[in-house]
């Protein structure tokens, strides 16, 4: 990264953490849930972004979770169990989905993983006993750590903050490791990277349950943020949505998630005057950019960084001829 | 026994009408690799074109034809011209998350603009109960299974046994030779686009006096239309149809036999055990692997 | 000498169109084998079908005695074989050290320990070395995308070789290339070839670039083989002469 970037990265991380203190209760528990949201995301640009394949299930991934560490924590599991374990379900959960539906091509963990989606809703809405069905599960508390309780809108931002943060950091780690290199090959040229020894399949598929797995550690933390959670809450339109976040972000782009949830968390409070047709407006957003910019909002940004820069060259004076060593 | 045999009927005629919408979702695919993840929304949307012809005042026959017309125009037509063409040089990627959104569109434009709530459609013919075998048959469930293989039957002489049918089956197979042989590829492929349009609204005068008119359908519709694409063989017109029928048999079997609320299950596990096991389809040839 | 690949009959069709139909032939340590033969022969067919881009209908190949029909070309490149590719294919958007670090990593170790391990892998050195050899030093940084094509074409070959293979194929490496850089691309090839003792095998239409870089030619025509020898016996072979003009 460069120094442009570190510096707008540090900014944005001071803002993030200095701007809670201005807002008053609603607007702290947006920036909480846009950094669950971002975290899901970030799981489904791994997954989308970096290994090329649809994933519908995200939300679905993100309700297993939910529910996973909200019937762990009733049962008076510490927290950070209950976190790890919704992380292992979803990456197993995500493993097994998709080691059939990636063994073949055209795009059929797209369709996996819409059935699943809808398979997961019913299993929520019909299993009583364990889910509390179309009641969904009440009075989930928020956890506290060494005494301090994270009850508080404030006090449950940070909490929720550091845990992205956290996550953020990992997912770079994992990303500047031979296995990030691996990624951009599967992504660019997976027939040479198959030639090379890389084996595409086991990448693909260790990328989507790693995605799935992230987006269940977003549930751990969405379920303690609301404290009531309902199968609807995890129907298709959460997939569809965090899709949508990847993809106007950008997807591909490290950062194009937090970029994407972003807006998905403040369009509907900016559009609140024409209500309803906010997601209508956002269809049509997202359609536009596919046509011109289907890189996102990141890769428009990067368009015009380049542009600046070949701008900038193009103007500097040379003496000499360039050198062609060909 | 009867039972059976009703559950059989029941959905023989649904699985037709699956039928419909994966046939039209498969020619999409073969002709011009676009996978319309909005097939589901393009069966929900003709029938509220149709019902607001009736409030207009048209009478149900006028308002279906316009109900077909307006979906050619729209969902063939521009689709294609506005949506598909653009996006197909940036990849199939951008294309599926644009079918994506426009589903999404579609739904919330019917949400918002006609109702949520869900909306009786009039059936295609008088309510009467057929007894055959002892078991009760609804002519409902006759009309639907006459109109869809009666679709099925015209689709397949149109692609076989018309010269313009050839064209758009050798533009399927070989867009380069079928140009060198003078075939305009674009124009066969906007045929395309407007054959599964008329597909999709067929299917929506059929199902909506059954499911009735609801901006949702089209979660349901969409999923069984890609499952059936599936399992018949996801490049083949004839698995397409076979999986529809598979599907809608099994579904109404499985909501009977063992359980109401678990009936989507079904079609999912399907789905596993196929691609598991033969990922080709029941009836797709087995694709030279590239990766 | 063992053979370290062995095609046994091997056969492909794609619907009417035979494209390989019933080639045999060794290749044995060491050798540098041309495989010529008029466009449409089956040269580009039989390549996919030992490398494992396409499954014969028929016939075995074998490397190193071991059977590999249908394997999977990760699985190849595993066992040593590598290749290199007619139309460019390097990552455009990584750098050429990442090309050719990418190009060996899949060789160190598990996927797991690679995780967990150096983030070049520990191929950091070896790519420096190779990008010496191949006398790209003053690209090392630069995006693959950015290089001319007779330097990715370069690129293309150091990073078949990164994994030090003991068989390589390679498709048409000469193609589109400028006669300085052909020059120098075989001298490469030949000096990579003195020093690992690899085994190359190589399709190649340019016949002053076949007759000086191979040891023994195949010539291909209608998916047979019709001759086989010395470069310079193949080169006066009246068959071989008429399955040109023919065409």
């Amino acid at each position: 990264m460069n120094r442009f970037g570190a510096l707008t990265l540090a900014i944005v991380l001071l803002a993030a953490l200095v701007l809670p203190n201005f807002l008053k209760g609603y607007g702290i528990y947006l920036m909480s849930m846009w950094a669950v949201l971002s975290i899901a995301a970030m799981g489904l640009n791994l997954t989308l972004g970096y290994a090329g394949q649809v994933s519908l299930a995200q939300g679905a991934f993100v309700g297993i979770g939910a529910y996973t560490a909200a019937l762990m924590m009733k049962a008076g599991v510490p927290y950070p169990l209950c976190f790890v374990s919704s992380g292992l379900v979803c990456f197993t959960i995500g493993w097994l989905l998709g080691y059939p539906a990636l063994r073949v091509q055209h795009h059929y963990l797209a369709f996996v993983t819409l059935a699943f989606t809808t398979l997961v809703y019913l299993i929520f809405r019909n299993e009583e006993w364990l889910t509390g069905g179309t009641y969904g599960l009440s009075g989930i508390d928020r956890p506290s750590f060494f005494g301090l309780s994270t009850n508080g809108a404030l006090g449950f931002f940070y909490f929720s903050f550091g845990i992205m943060v956290l996550l953020t950091a990992a997912a770079w780690w994992m990303l500047h490791s031979p296995w990030g290199r691996a990624f951009v090959a599967l992504r660019e040229n997976p027939v040479r990277a198959l030639s090379l020894g890389l084996d595409t399949r086991r990448y693909t598929l260790m990328a989507f349950a790693i995605g799935s797995s992230i987006g269940g550690l977003a549930g751990a933390v969405f379920a303690p943020l609301v404290q009531y959670i309902e199968p609807l809450s995890f129907a298709l339109d959460l997939s569809l949505n965090l899709l949508l976040m990847v993809i106007v972000g950008g997807s591909g782009f490290f950062f194009g998630p937090f970029v994407g949830a972003l807006i998905a968390v403040l369009l509907p409070e900016w559009l609140r005057f024409i209500q309803g047709y906010y997601l209508i407006c956002y269809a049509i957003l997202v359609m536009a950019m596919m046509a011109f910019c289907p890189t996102g909002i990141l890769g428009l940004v990067q368009r015009g960084v380049r542009l600046v820069a070949a701008r900038r060259k193009a103007q500097q004076p040379t003496l000499l001829p360039e050198r062609t060593s060909s | 026994m009867a039972t059976f045999i009703q559950l059989l009927v029941s959905g023989l005629a649904t699985g037709a009408i699956y039928a419909l919408i994966a046939v039209g979702f498969t020619l999409l695919w073969q002709t011009s690799q676009t996978i319309n993840f909005a097939q589901g929304e393009f069966v929900m949307v003709p029938a509220f074109f149709i019902l607001e012809a009736m409030y207009l005042g048209a009478p149900f026959w006028l308002a279906a034809l316009i109900g077909i017309a307006l979906s050619v125009l729209l969902l063939g037509l521009t689709f294609k011209l506005i949506i598909v063409d653009p996006m197909l040089k940036h990849g199939v990627l951008p294309l599926v998350i644009s079918t994506i959104a426009l589903s999404l569109f579609m739904k919330e434009m019917v949400k918002n603009l006609y109702s949520s709530q869900a909306q009786p459609f009039p059936a295609l013919v008088a309510p009467y109960d057929f007894h055959i075998l002892g078991a009760v048959i609804s002519s409902q469930s006759l009309a639907v299974l006459a109109v869809a293989i009666s679709a099925v039957v015209l689709l397949h002489l149109l692609l076989h046994k018309t010269r313009l049918g050839r064209a758009m089956q050798a533009t399927a197979q070989n867009p380069t030779l079928a140009r060198i042989l003078g075939i305009s590829v674009r124009r066969m492929v906007l045929y395309t686009f407007m054959i599964n349009a008329v597909l999709c609204a067929i299917a929506s005068i059929l199902i909506s006096p059954i499911y009735l008119a609801k901006f949702v359908n089209g979660e349901t519709l969409g999923i069984a239309a890609f499952l059936a694409a599936i399992i018949g063989g996801f490049n083949q017109v004839r698995g397409a149809i076979v999986g529809g029928f598979l599907i809608g048999i099994l579904d109404n079997l499985s909501a009977a036999y063992i359980s109401s609320t678990y009936r989507a299950a079904s079609p999912l596990l399907i789905l596993i055990v196929i691609i598991m096991f033969r990922p080709q389809g029941l009836l797709g040839r087995v694709e030279e692997r590239t990766v | 000498m063992s053979a370290v690949l062995e095609v046994s009959n091997l056969r492909k069709s794609f619907g009417g169109i035979t494209a390989v139909n019933g080639v045999s032939f060794d290749v044995h340590e060491g050798e540098i084998l041309g495989i010529i033969g008029p466009n449409g022969s089956g040269k580009s067919t039989l390549f996919n079908c030992v490398l494992g881009q396409l499954t014969p209908n028929d016939g075995e190949v074998r490397i190193d005695g071991k059977p590999t029909t249908g394997m999977r070309p990760c699985d190849l490149n595993r066992l040593g074989v590598s290749r290199t590719f007619q139309l460019l294919q390097v990552f455009p958007q990584l750098s050429v050290r990442d090309n050719l670090i990418l190009a060996g990593q899949e060789h160190q170790g598990t996927m797991f320990s690679r995780l967990f391990g150096a983030s070049d892998a520990g191929m950091g050195d070896a790519a420096s070395q190779m990008i010496d050899f191949f006398r790209l030093s003053h690209l090392a940084h630069e995006q693959a995308g950015s290089l001319s094509y007779g330097q990715q074409k370069l690129l293309d070959a150091a990073m078949a070789f990164m994994a030090g293979p003991r068989l390589v194929l390679l498709d048409e490496p000469a193609g589109g290339v400028n006669l300085t850089m052909l020059a120098n691309l075989r001298e490469r090839l030949q000096a990579y070839h003195a020093e690992r003792k690899a085994t190359f095998v190589v399709i190649e239409h340019q016949m002053e670039f076949v007759m000086a870089l191979c040891t023994r030619v195949l010539v291909l025509a209608e998916g047979r083989v019709i001759a086989e020898g010395l470069p310079q016996d193949i080169r006066k072979n009246p068959i071989v002469i008429e399955a040109y003009l023919g065409h």
